[in-house]
């Protein structure tokens, strides 16, 4: 028996529950240093696999294909280019955003990986695939060792 | 049933046990990881299969934990599956592991088992709310004590059995956990410490409890040909089982755990073993609470009905008695990392058994190893038998 017709479910015998519980996530031993890098000097870095020959990054603490340790530290260059992009209309809780979001996923020159973040200072209709990409980070004293100390990137000079 | 092929044992791999570790969940996957491939003398490109266990997502705070951790757990393109049946699972591992390989399909699996508990802010008591029915048990505000208090005094009140007599598993467990280089919780501890601990939901009092761990597990399975090329002392599986009890907790015999013995029943038909306590030299039975060790003992055959309290007393259990339990320290002495706690036992088998358990080796060159975990929403027994 389906009770979809009772649209409003306070109507139906029910027991309101919820299964929210607060976490506190340490970001780990790569993670340490990598967002540390960020806030204290700006500067992006990868790590290397030399058995390998791949830089990950953002940087981590081992090499998902032979599973060694890597200890080698390499700075990566902070521009990207847009790999591809998409525009977000809604937000998490489906209300229409007052002005529309660019998320594109932002490759770097020598490395493996990227980031998926926020594109700014530039209109959906002027993004272009391939477009060079820089960071615009929060002022040094606001940073707090986050991803979100990533403001956005915008189109490079 | 045919066994198309033995499966051995060749390598195992533990992280520290501790709560609020740095490292990330996949972070302490790799560690556990790479030393099990390390003392398996073998890379990453030679592991055909992986198989992880993890407990609640809950826990670590990742929806798809199995997911975010397989980079940890070795899984990059390679058949990786994770299994789960609560605090059962991690034993379970090494089971869905041995079919992997038993079956014909691999030659070389990993077995890795992870759990990071301390995410969960400010205690995982929120976690374990919610695995309880939605209708019936939570509108009462239902803590997951309550069950392991109830069970517990069922228990001592149908075998007349005394606190002080239960506070020795505890004793004994944190006392051999002194010896174990990952150890959270060694410590010398006399009776009267538990019984003057804190009372959370009586009978159950601090020192009755294992704690919030975060760690990691992995073992290296292998079939004969391929066992016997990489070591001279490889440790067979030789019976699985595990079996699971009604869902209702309220349709349970709460004194004695049928489910284990039909668990440990499958595994040791599998295993030819006929007379448990005689045959079996070292057992890791699942420890969370004191009075599990006891309940699941019994649940296992190794002792009768109400009578492995007597056992415990007598020094039976102890590293040097006849039939030594939790040598490792357990759950109670080592720490409850949930799945991570039920691949420590197995490693911990498979070290003893290999004569590799250092300081903590039992006497008389054991030959037979039990491990065995217990858990989902308390009704699940996961057993394994190993021979030297």
């Amino acid at each position: 028996m389906s009770l979809e017709k009772i649209r409003d479910p306070e109507r139906m015998r029910r027991w309101p529950g919820h299964m929210e519980t607060d976490y506190v996530y340490t970001v780990g031993l790569a993670g340490e240093r990598f967002f540390r890098e960020i806030k204290d000097n700006g500067k992006f870095y990868g790590t290397r696999c030399e058995k390998c020959g791949i830089t990950y990054f953002p940087a981590r603490t081992f090499c998902e294909r032979c599973l060694s340790e890597l200890k080698e530290w390499v700075e990566v260059s902070p521009r990207g280019y847009v790999e591809m992009y998409t525009i977000a209309y809604m937000d998490l809780e489906g209300n229409k955003l007052e002005k529309p979001e660019i998320w594109a996923f932002i490759r770097f020159e020598g490395v493996f990986g990227g980031l998926v973040h926020k594109l700014g200072e530039v209109k959906p209709e002027e993004v272009k695939i391939g477009m060079v990409v820089e960071p615009v980070l929060k002022p040094k004293e606001q940073r707090e060792g986050s991803i979100t100390d990533i403001l956005y990137f915008k189109p490079a000079k | 049933m045919i066994i198309k092929r033995k499966v051995a044992v060749v390598g195992a791999g533990l992280t520290l046990f501790r709560r609020r570790m740095q490292e990330t969940s996949r972070e302490l996957a790799w560690e556990a990881t790479k030393m099990a491939l390390e003392t398996a003398g073998i890379e990453l490109k030679d592991v055909e299969c992986v198989v992880m266990g993890s407990a609640p997502d809950a826990f670590d705070g990742i929806h798809m934990k199995g997911e975010n951790l397989a980079d940890g757990c070795g899984g990059w393109r390679k058949p990786y599956t994770r299994v789960f049946v609560g605090g059962g699972t991690g034993v379970f591992v090494p089971i869905a592991a041995w079919w992997h390989v038993a079956s014909g399909h691999f030659d070389i699996c990993l077995a890795v088992a992870e759990e990071k508990m301390s995410p969960c802010h400010p205690h995982p008591q929120w976690a374990f709310h919610t695995i309880f029915d939605p209708i019936l048990s939570r509108p009462l505000g239902v803590n997951l004590i309550w069950i392991f208090a109830l069970e517990m005094h069922r228990y001592m009140y149908k075998y007349g059995i005394k606190k002080e007599d239960i506070a020795l598993v505890s004793v004994k467990n944190k006392a051999n956990a002194l010896d174990h280089p990952c150890a959270q919780l060694a410590a010398k501890i006399t009776v009267e410490d538990v019984l003057n601990s804190e009372v959370l939901v009586w009978p159950v009092q601090r020192l009755d409890i294992s704690p919030i761990t975060d760690g990691a597990a992995a073992i290296v399975l292998a079939s004969e040909d391929v066992a016997k090329k990489l070591t001279d002392s490889p440790v067979w599986i030789e019976g699985v089982g595990w079996c699971l009890d009604s869902r209702y907790w309220t349709n349970r015999d709460l004194a004695y755990p049928k489910y284990v013995e039909y668990a440990a029943r499958m595994a040791y038909k599998m295993a030819g073993i006929h007379n448990p306590p005689k045959e079996i030299d070292v057992a890791e039975v699942y420890d969370p609470f004191d009075y599990k060790e006891l309940h699941h003992m019994e649940g296992l055959l190794l002792a009768r009905k109400g009578e492995a309290p007597k056992l415990t007393k007598e020094g039976v259990t102890q590293r040097d008695g006849d039939l030594p339990i939790n040598p490792s320290g357990g759950l109670l002495g080592v720490g409850n990392p949930i799945a991570a706690a039920g691949l420590m036992k197995v490693c911990e088998i498979f070290w003893q058994l290999r004569g590799e358990a250092g300081k903590r080796q039992v006497p008389g060159d054991p030959r037979t190893g039990l491990a065995q975990a217990w858990g989902d929403l308390m009704q699940i027994g996961t057993v394994i038998v190993m021979r030297a």
